[in-house]
Order: C-alpha cells, then structure tokens, then sequence
C-alpha cells in the first residue's frame, strides 16, 4: 500500500503480541493475575468476562496506557520495559479504538485522522489527507471528513475513531467495548466496519460482549474473570461445550435474554 | 408593509414587550421609573459634556466656569502630558509611534492566524526591539530617554502587554509543571503558585523595585522597569496557571489516552490536544484575568512610573486646571473602557469562534 516508512525494529515473523506472567496491582487488589496470552499475526480475539475482570485492564497494558507489575509483554518480538523507546515503537504499530470513541472535539473529522501520521509517522499532509480519505470511505462515511465530531451521531464518530486508528496503519487493532456506548441501532454500522477488517486480516483483540461479533469472526474466545483467564477455546467449542462454571453462568447471563 | 409580510414578528415582539415590561402595575411603575432616572442621567451628561461644555485650547477657567459645563479645554491643553506623561517634549511622536507598535502587535495576536510558535515569537521579538529602539533612544541618531522618563500611554500599553508575553508562556509551564507525573516537581510548583497568589501584588512590585537590588548581584539588578514588570508577569502567571488547570480538569481523560495510543509524545499530545482544550474551557476566566491585569497596570505609580492615571494626575496639577479633574478622569476612563469593552468583544467573538462545531457537550 503507501510508502509508509516502518522502523523496522518490530520482527513480523514473531507473534503478534506475547504477554507471559502479567501481575498488575491497583494498590494492594490484584487486577491482573498471572495472564498468559498469545496472539498470532492475523489472529482475531474477543475478550468477554463480568464487568471488573479485568479485560480493560489487559488490553490497556499492551499500548502501556496501564503500567503492569511484573511480567512481560512482547508486540512482534519488541519487550515493552522501562525504555521509553519501546513504548513509542509499540503505541505506533497497536491501534485503540474506545468505548466512549475520545475524538479531539476541537478538530475535524480529517484533522482527527491526519495529526497523528504527520507528527508520529511524519509523512506530508497530503499524503496524511489521501490516506484519511481513502479510511474514511472504508467507514463509509468520507462525507463528514470537515464535519466536527460534535456533529456526528455516536455510530458516525465510533467509525471515525476506527478510521483514526487504521490511518496509523497499525499491525494491531485494540477495542475496549466499541459498541457499549451506543444506541441499539447505530450497534451494526460499527460491528459491520469490524468485520471487514477482520476479514481483511488485521489482527485483532476486541473486547466485546457482542456474541454474534464473536461467533462470526473471532479465532479465540477468552473469558476472564476476577483478574484471570478462565478460559480459552475456538467459538463453536466456547459456545458449546464451555468448559468452566463460571463461564457457562455468564454466558447464560449474556445470551440469556 | 415588511410587519404583514414578517407573520408575527413585530407583533410577538411588542407582545413581548408588553408582557415583560408592563405586565402588573408594579411592573409599570418599576418601567416608568427607570426611564425617567435614565433620561435624567443621559440629559445631564449631555447637558454636562456637550451642550453647555468649552471646547477647544483657548477655554480657561473664566470661560469654562461662564458656561457652567464640562472644560474640554484642559484636554486639548494637557493633552500631551496625559497621553506622554514626562517623555520630553520634541521626543514625544517616538512615543506616540511606539504607542502604534505595540497597537500592532496586540492586534496582529489576537488574529487566530497568527497563532503559531514562529510568528507569535516573531512579532513579539520585533514588536519589542522596534518599541525599545523608538522609546530608549541611542541608536539610529535618536536622542537616548531613560525609562525613567517614559510615561503615559505607552508605559501603560507596554507594562500590558509585557506582562501577557512574559506572563502567558510562564503560566503555561506552570501548569503543566503542576501536573507533572512526578510528585515533587507537582507539590513544589503547587506551592510557588499558592505563595506567589497569596502575596499582594502591590508587595510584589514593591519587592522588585527596591528589595530584590540588595539581594541580586549586580550584572543581574537590571533597570527598575524590568524587575518590576518581571514581578507583574510572575503575579499574572500564577492566577493564569489556576486558570489554565482549572481548563486541564475540564477536559476527559479519555482524550489524553487517544492521543498516547496514536503514538503522540507528551510535547504534542500537550501542544495539540491537551492545551487547546483547556484554553477553549478557561477562556472567558482568561479574558478577564486580562482585563485585571491591564487595570492593574496603574499600580507601577506607587514604585515611581508615571503610566496613564499619573499622567493624567499631574495635567491638572498645575494651578490654572485644579478646578478639571474630572475631564481628565473622564478622558482617561474613555480610554481604559475603550481597551477593556474591546478585550471583552474579542473574547465573545472568540467564544463564538471556538463553539463552531461543538453542537454536543
Ligand atoms: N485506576 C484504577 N484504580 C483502582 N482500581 C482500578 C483502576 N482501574 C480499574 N480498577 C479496578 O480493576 C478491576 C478491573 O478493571 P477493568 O476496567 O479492567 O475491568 P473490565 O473487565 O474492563 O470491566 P468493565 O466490563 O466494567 O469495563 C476493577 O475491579 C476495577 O475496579
Ligand atoms: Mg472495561
């Protein structure tokens, strides 16, 4: 595609992420207990669990927007440590898309889309404008690119912010609940843009309780609970034969009405 | 003919009027009054300023007192003297130049064009040596005026505007040193602000003008305007920095984790994302910190400079015009509200400018 120049630090041939012996504390409570995790290039992931598990938590940790205790986390063989270095080299490859979206009020569509590729990736503005265009019509919607996102439905501005990560033309996506503050019906606009990335091969780590999403795309489906992974399995197993207690009492939860 | 064509118009808004105005008999009487206590007011600074008022340089007491109004005379008299204070006489169209110079530079940054480090630091950078070169002299065959002797006007202008350039970046860095990650580097700054806030500025001029040269060596005692301009600046720094952090509260702290995930140093997720937001929230409490510092400009008489309300003390100080202070006053005040009412216009307009687009939150 463009002629976005990679640092070329990352190794592509090694997994996407590997987090091993993850321990993360708030104080004395104990967020994140022993997480072990591997994600392969291409490989999309749901991460599903009761609310204070510590998904948020997890997924935080890899673009360091948490810092973890002890363990280690690897992006494409990078370790993310002390070195503040690594921590750039990984935000710049590991895009996020929020719950509540986070646009920047005070800029448009397309300057929310370009800021980041002129003064991280440092390409020209019109090349930065090229590649916001060509992400906005992916979203569907190139026609606001002058709107400000205060202008914009919830479902509008969630496929903004997707455009605003792919515009970084990141290896990763990460989404904490993309669809958790949105009405019912603005839900499948933005589940359809995930979709088509997944089918595209971006590898992916969504946090999500849409099981529909789930069983349509994901490789994995983990479930954590109370600072742990509980379990992990392909969709038909983890929807079929769930194997935990805890597992099957929230998926009676979540699919159950 | 434009009333039948405007359905409703001008009559829902006499109805209006009516409702609001007239509704109940007190609400008549309460109209009623008003009016008459304005009319009175009005008629009288009409009759006072203009219709029995002396105009022109040859009034002197005897005439003016004759008419019974106001004596413009004094102004058109004094007038050098207000706007100039005891800048020497021949010198003063450098002082009225400078007074255009520093009119250009307040202009030229309150366009939102000009906003960006380069061109802000440009004009500000040539603004002062074209100022300094007009007002101190010494160089280019002008005749050397030291700054003892500015007054009036410019001093005015120039103290305001040098306490917003020195004073605005020394806010900002206050602020974002307030919230440093670090705790020691936070609770220090915390602290400075809070001592320099609690301190009246009054001490703080003071401080500078005739303390601080017995504690500072000598290369760095500097002439008496720069310590004391140095301390207004610090003073407005420290209330802007509140104001400015009163700003970062407002703003989600999603955004910051946005632009952390893009990859964005701290320098620009500072520059771009966090700041804006916050000067956008603290605005109307920055336009009027503004507009308190260029009040308080007329506090530098007490340590010996004569700005515009000195000056303006001194042109009736001489016999012949004891009798019309209260033209200069007037003079003067018509110059201060003419800054001020057009501070307060630009912040509307700012305001305005800054909710394009912001139709949710
Ligand atoms: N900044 C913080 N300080 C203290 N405790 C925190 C902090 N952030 C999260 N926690 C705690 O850590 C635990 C895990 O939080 P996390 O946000 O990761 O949960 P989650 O699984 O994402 O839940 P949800 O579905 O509600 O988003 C919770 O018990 C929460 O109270
Ligand atoms: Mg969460």
């Amino acid at each position: 595609m463009s002629a976005i120049a990679r640092t070329n630090v990352m190794d592509l041939t090694a997994p996407a992420i590997e987090i091993t012996d993850l321990n993360k504390y708030y104080g004395t409570f104990h967020a994140l207990r022993s997480i072990n995790l591997t994600v392969s290039k291409g490989e999309k992931v749901v991460v599903c669990g009761p609310s204070g598990s510590g998904k948020s938590t997890m997924i935080r940790c890899i673009n360091q927007l948490e810092e973890h205790d002890s363990g280690a986390i690897r992006v494409f063989g990078t370790q993310l440590d002390d070195n503040l270095g690594s921590i750039d080299e990984i935000r710049r490859e590991v895009g996020m898309v929020f719950q509540q979206f986070n646009l920047f009020p005070h800029m448009t569509v397309l300057e929310n889309c370009t800021l980041a590729p002129m003064l991280v990736r440092k390409i020209s503005r019109a090349e930065a404008e090229a590649t916001a265009m060509r992400y906005l019509e992916k979203v569907r919607i190139p026609d606001q690119a002058q709107k400000f996102p205060g202008q914009l439905s919830g479902g509008q501005q969630q496929r903004v912010a997707i455009a605003r990560a792919l515009c970084m033309q990141p290896e990763i996506l990460l989404f904490d609940e993309p669809t958790s503050a949105l009405d019912p019906e603005m839900i499948a606009e933005v589940l359809d843009v995930m979709v088509t990335l997944a089918q595209e091969g971006m590898t992916m780590v969504c946090v999500t309780h849409e099981m529909g999403f789930a069983r349509k795309v994901a490789d994995r489906v983990i479930f954590m609970d109370k600072g742990e992974i509980i379990e992990e399995a392909p969709p038909e197993e983890f929807f079929g034969q769930p194997k935990s207690d805890r597992t099957r009492l929230f998926l009676s939860q979540v699919l159950g009405h | 003919m434009t009333a039948s064509s405007l359905p409703g118009g001008q009559s829902a808004r006499l109805r209006r009027l009516r409702r609001d105005y007239f509704g109940s008999p007190l609400a008549v009487l309460m109209t009623l009054l008003s009016a008459a206590v304005i009319a009175w007011i009005g008629w009288f600074l009409l009759d006072w300023g203009v219709i029995r008022a002396t105009f022109g340089a040859d009034g002197t007491q005897e005439t003016c007192v004759a008419h019974g109004g106001a004596c413009w005379s004094v102004i058109a008299v004094r007038w050098r003297v207000i706007l100039f204070g005891i800048y020497p006489y021949e010198e003063q169209w450098r002082s009225a130049l400078a007074c255009v110079v520093v009119g250009v530079v307040i202009l030229l940054s309150c366009l939102p064009r000009m906003w960006s480090f380069g061109r802000l630091a440009l004009v500000w950078v040539l603004g002062t040596v074209i100022f300094y070169t007009l007002m101190r002299g010494g160089v280019l065959g002008l005749v050397p005026v030291n700054e003892q002797q500015w007054g009036g006007l410019p001093l005015t202008l120039f103290i305001f505007v040098a306490t917003g350039i020195i004073g605005m970046p020394l806010a900002i860095g206050l602020a974002l040193l307030r919230r440093s990650e670090y705790p020691v580097i936070a609770r220090v700054t915390g602290w400075i602000i809070d001592t320099i806030r609690s301190l009246p500025l009054l001490s703080i001029l003071f401080t500078c003008a005739i303390v601080l040269p017995f504690m500072l060596p000598g290369f760095l005692i500097g002439e008496k305007l720069y310590r004391v301009l140095f301390g207004a600046a610090l003073f407005f720094a420290a209330y802007q920095a509140e104001i400015i952090r009163g700003g970062f509260q407002g703003i989600p702290k999603g955004q910051e984790e946005a632009a952390k995930a893009l990859g964005l140093t701290y320098w620009h997720r500072t520059f771009r994302i966090v700041l804006p937001q916050a000067f956008r929230l603290a605005l109307p409490a920055t336009i009027n910190q503004f507009v308190i510092a260029f009040m308080e400009t007329s506090l530098i008489v007490v340590v010996g400079f004569m700005e515009l309300l000195a000056a303006g003390n001194t042109a009736f100080k001489t016999g012949e015009w004891k009798f019309a202070y209260a033209e200069v006053y007037v003079f003067i005040a018509a110059i201060y509200f003419a800054f001020v009412f057009g501070l307060s216009r630009y912040g509307a307009y700012l305001e305005a400018r800054m909710n394009v687009g912001h139709r949710k939150d």
